[in-house]
């Protein structure tokens, strides 16, 4: 387990700094894709079946096809070069910053005495069954309002996707 | 067997975390800066997952569940903007857009 | 009593009242009626002051002063100022000539200004003047005193710069503000003391105490108020202005630097005689001041060749005799001197403004000659003006300068007195050179000079004329009178005052010397400029390093020039170049540059640019995280550590 682990860790790891570095997007999407496959593993380690089936199926399913479909669309005839140093001035540095500056805020966090943990969790613990149950019994209001907001996502886009000429 | 302690997870959700934040304020490409947004949800995703099973509660793995399909919804906004912004550019680049001026 | 308050007051706001009534409505009126107001003013405040005079004249000795006190000006913390009027022989002395004499020349200047375009302001400054003299020697306290010193002071600067396109002018009229603001700050550190040592600025709080104040204090209160004298009368070392101020308009001349202005020096001095009788240190220097100022004037004066500056040098040397005489201590005798100098150098001032009026502006001596056929009227009056001052019996001059002496031996100035007397010597000379420069002899000019007679500008220097020709016989009546203004503390100072009671008890072996001398000076002046010229191209070849001297009148302007407006330009360029720049604007300049700065730095936020605005966000979430890390955490941590 341990092993499993720290395999996926380092996956993680390496292809999320492979999105956020490659030059051309579809270098990125595809580091995405191994991304979400490796994080989808560690669901399972955490006895969490149906959210990693869920991780697969919808992100690297669909999302990632959906970007896909944009970076064809948005690169027909241009070359879509990624200049490396940005215009804007002081925009890299204190980025680079405050990201160190945050994993080591969040290092005191994380590394403080948690709770001792409960013995293994319940055997059914993450099945489709008892996330159906727990999803439409006590989250149900939240189920009922994340419908609502794909309804707006789809209405919003079919909106925009029916406009002419727009120039920004 | 041996349980992989919380920490452990907490952190690699940090270090994602932290690699999705700096990409998205570096890079100019906005769909490598959805992707780096995409990252940071994931991380988030993470450590709800295991507090999850560390607690033994199952509203973590819900709430994983709604930020995915609430992460679905954004991404398409998101693209249906990106698409509509950028269609007739030359240059796929945030910086030429300020229109939130003022 | 409340009638005289009445008068008195009268006396001394008609002349304000004409000048604003000629400065607001004169635009409107034709030119005359501004001098017709003006004359008219003068007039009427001649006949109220001798009406007050005569008034007064008559009670008995010791009630021949009119005290009034119309209020209090300020209040401040143990200084109570008031607002009063101190109407005494003294006073009225120099209130009579303010006013007779003044009246003269002003109708004088109603011919002489006539083709002048600022006619009407002329006569406002007039009047102005008038007023602020008038409040100067009817004052009963020194601020007041001090506010009539600086009107008079400021009228000076209006009228001498009153020809204000001429750069010279405006020079000359600063300089004499400039050097009369020295004076105002010397009375007012006076003033100052006054007040620390007796708690009071009016006559009466001061003089009352002035024994008490002791000597110490005294004389620096006397050096500071000869410091103001000495400004106000030009005397040495701030009389530079004086020369310069000829050039105003004849008339002002006459008025204000010689007959009025200038003398207030003499009256301020003479007013604070119990503080100079109770300080002779101070005494001492106000008298060699005025001795060595009269020698030094009069020795400027004989090479002089400017009709205006030789009589603006012989005003500096009357007026030493003046201030030499109330330093030693005979108030009255440099009271007479004042009036009867007030007479003759009106007169000479007026009749040389008929010379040059007939010349058409010129004022230069050497150009002149033979004037005596051309302007007779012009001549016989200079020529009284000029034997009156040489002190000729019967002329008033021989009177008044020989009681001066007379004074001086008596109360033991013998180095003094044998300055003014070598300076009487010298004044016969230079003024006979003078008489004898410009009327006698062949004419030396360009132009053809012509006769112009105006009756405004003739009657006055006739009646001047006669004043000074029996001026000196009002000794007596005069020492009567000022006898109630000056009490027992000095010899000179009660009934006899200085002066001969009659012509009988003048000390005739000095006054027969004085004849003689000014015989001597008179002959000398003949000899050199009538008789034999070729003698004075003799001299003046031999003589000519300290002809030169005299002639620069000791070179004192070019030193004043670098001991004193060099620094002042330097400081003022330091001031304009560096200090204004750097440090004036300097200061606002950082402020509004800081501002901007501000600006810009906020501008930073609203670009509009996405990425920007993910970092603020990135950087909020770290200041969240710290919070949390730092207190939340830490907070929690510690309270686990001391459950424990």
């Amino acid at each position: 387990m341990l092993v499993l682990f720290w395999v996926c860790a380092a996956v993680l790891v390496f292809t999320a700094i492979a999105v956020v570095s490659s030059r051309q997007p579809v270098h990125s999407v595809v580091g995405l894709i191994v991304n979400f496959a490796a994080l989808a593993v560690l669901f399972l380690t955490l006895s969490a079946e149906f959210l990693a089936m869920m991780q697969i199926i919808i992100y690297a399913g669909a999302i990632l096809v959906l970007f896909l479909f944009v970076i064809a669309l948005l690169t027909i005839g241009n070359q879509p070069v990624d200049r490396g140093e940005g215009r804007l001035a002081f925009q890299t540095v204190p980025s680079i910053l405050s990201g160190i500056a945050a994993l080591a805020l969040m290092a005191i966090g994380v590394r403080s005495a948690w709770a001792a943990s409960a013995a293994a969790p319940p055997p059914d613990f993450g099945t489709v069954p008892s996330f159906g149950q727990e999803l439409l019994t006590t989250h149900l209001f939240a189920f009922e309002a994340t419908a609502v907001i794909l309804l707006v996502a789809i209405i919003g886009v079919v909106l925009m996707a029916g406009r002419k000429e727009v120039r920004f | 067997m041996p349980q992989v302690p919380l920490t452990d997870y907490l952190t690699l959700a940090a270090v994602l975390f932290v690699i999705g934040l700096v990409g998205f304020l570096v890079r100019r490409n906005p769909i490598t800066m959805l992707m780096a947004v995409e990252l940071m949800w994931n991380a988030g995703n993470l450590a709800f997952a295991a507090f999850a099973r560390n607690f033994g509660d199952m509203s973590g793995q819900i709430f994983v569940f709604i930020v995915i399909t609430v992460a679905a919804a954004e991404a398409a906004i998101a693209l249906a903007i990106v698409v509509m912004v950028f269609r007739h550019r030359a240059e796929v680049d945030v910086d030429d857009i300020s229109v939130m001026r003022g | 009593m409340a009638t005289l308050t009445a008068l008195s007051l009268t006396i001394l706001l008609l002349p304000l009242l004409g000048a604003v009534l000629i400065a607001l409505a004169g635009p409107y009126l034709p030119r005359t009626a501004s001098a017709i107001i003006a004359n008219a003013v003068m007039f009427v405040a001649l006949v109220l002051t001798r009406i007050v005079a005569l008034t007064l004249g008559h009670q008995p000795a010791s009630a021949q002063s009119l005290h009034v006190t119309l209020g209090t000006w300020a209040h401040i913390g143990p200084l109570s100022i008031p607002f009063g009027m101190l109407i005494d022989p003294l006073a009225l002395t120099w209130m009579l000539v303010i006013t007779g004499v003044g009246f003269l020349i002003h109708l004088y200047s109603a011919g002489y200004m006539a083709h002048d375009r600022d006619y009407r302001t002329f006569f406002a400054y007039m009047n102005l003047f008038v007023f602020t003299m008038l409040l100067l020697v009817m004052s009963d306290n020194f601020l007041w005193l001090l506010v009539g010193w600086g009107g008079v002071g400021l009228a000076s600067y209006l009228l001498i710069g009153f020809y204000y396109d001429r750069p010279v002018a405006v020079l000359a009229a600063r300089k004499a503000l400039i050097m009369n603001v020295i004076g105002d700050v010397g009375i007012m550190i006076a003033m100052f003391l006054m007040f620390a040592h007796a708690g009071s600025v009016s006559f009466d709080g001061v003089f009352a105490r002035a024994a008490a104040i002791g000597a110490p204090a005294l004389t620096w209160i006397g050096i500071w108020l000869l410091v103001g004298a000495v400004a106000k009368s030009a005397q040495l070392p701030l009389h530079t202005w004086l020369p310069d101020a000829m050039e105003g308009p004849t008339p002002v001349s006459a008025l204000i630097h010689a007959a009025t202005m200038v003398t207030a020096g003499v009256y301020l001095i003479a007013r604070c005689y119990p503080i100079y009788d109770h300080a002779p240190a101070a005494a001492e220097t106000v008298a060699v001041v005025g001795a060595v100022s009269a020698l030094f004037a009069a020795t400027v004066g004989c090479v002089q060749y400017d009709i205006k500056r030789v009589l603006a040098y012989s005003t500096m040397s009357q007026i030493g005799y003046m201030i030499f005489a109330v330093g030693a201590g005979a108030y009255a005798a440099g009271a007479f001197h004042f009036l009867t100098h007030a007479f003759f150098k009106a007169l000479l001032f007026l009749a040389a403004g008929i010379v040059i009026h007939n010349l058409g502006g010129e004022q230069d001596i050497r150009k002149m000659g033979g004037l005596a056929k051309k302007m007779p009227l012009a001549f016989w009056t200079f020529a009284v003006g000029t034997v009156a001052i040489s002190g000729v019996p019967p002329f008033a001059g021989f009177f008044s300068k020989d009681t001066i002496i007379d004074a001086g031996l008596a109360l033991h100035h013998p180095i003094l007195t044998a300055l003014l007397i070598v300076a009487a010597l010298l004044t016969a000379f230079y003024m006979f050179r003078l008489l004898f420069l410009t009327f006698a002899g062949a004419y030396r000019g360009e132009h053809q000079p012509h006769d112009d007679q105006i009756f405004t500008m003739n009657v006055p220097v006739v009646v001047l004329a006669a004043l000074a020709a029996i001026g000196g016989f009002l000794a007596s009546p005069l020492a009567g009178f000022l006898g109630g203004s000056f009490g027992r503390s000095s010899p000179y100072g009660i009934a006899g005052g200085g002066l001969a009671p009659s012509i009988s008890e003048l000390n005739w072996p000095v006054a027969a010397g004085m004849f003689l001398l000014a015989i001597a000076g008179i002959a000398a002046a003949y000899a050199l400029y009538v008789v034999r010229p070729s003698l004075r191209d003799n001299f003046k070849r031999a003589l000519a390093g300290p002809r030169a001297l005299l002639l620069n009148a000791y070179y004192l302007d070019p030193i004043y020039h670098v001991l004193v407006e060099v620094p002042a330009y330097a400081l003022a360029a330091f001031c304009a170049r560096f200090f204004e720049p750097a440090v004036i604007s300097g200061i606002p300049r950082a402020l509004t540059g800081m501002t901007s700065s501000l600006g810009d730095a906020a501008r930073w936020w609203e670009s509009g640019q996405l990425r920007r605005y993910g970092l603020t966000i990135a950087i909020g979430v770290v200041l969240l995280l710290a919070y949390y890390a730092f207190v939340i955490h830490a907070g929690q941590s510690s309270e686990a550590a001391i459950a424990r």
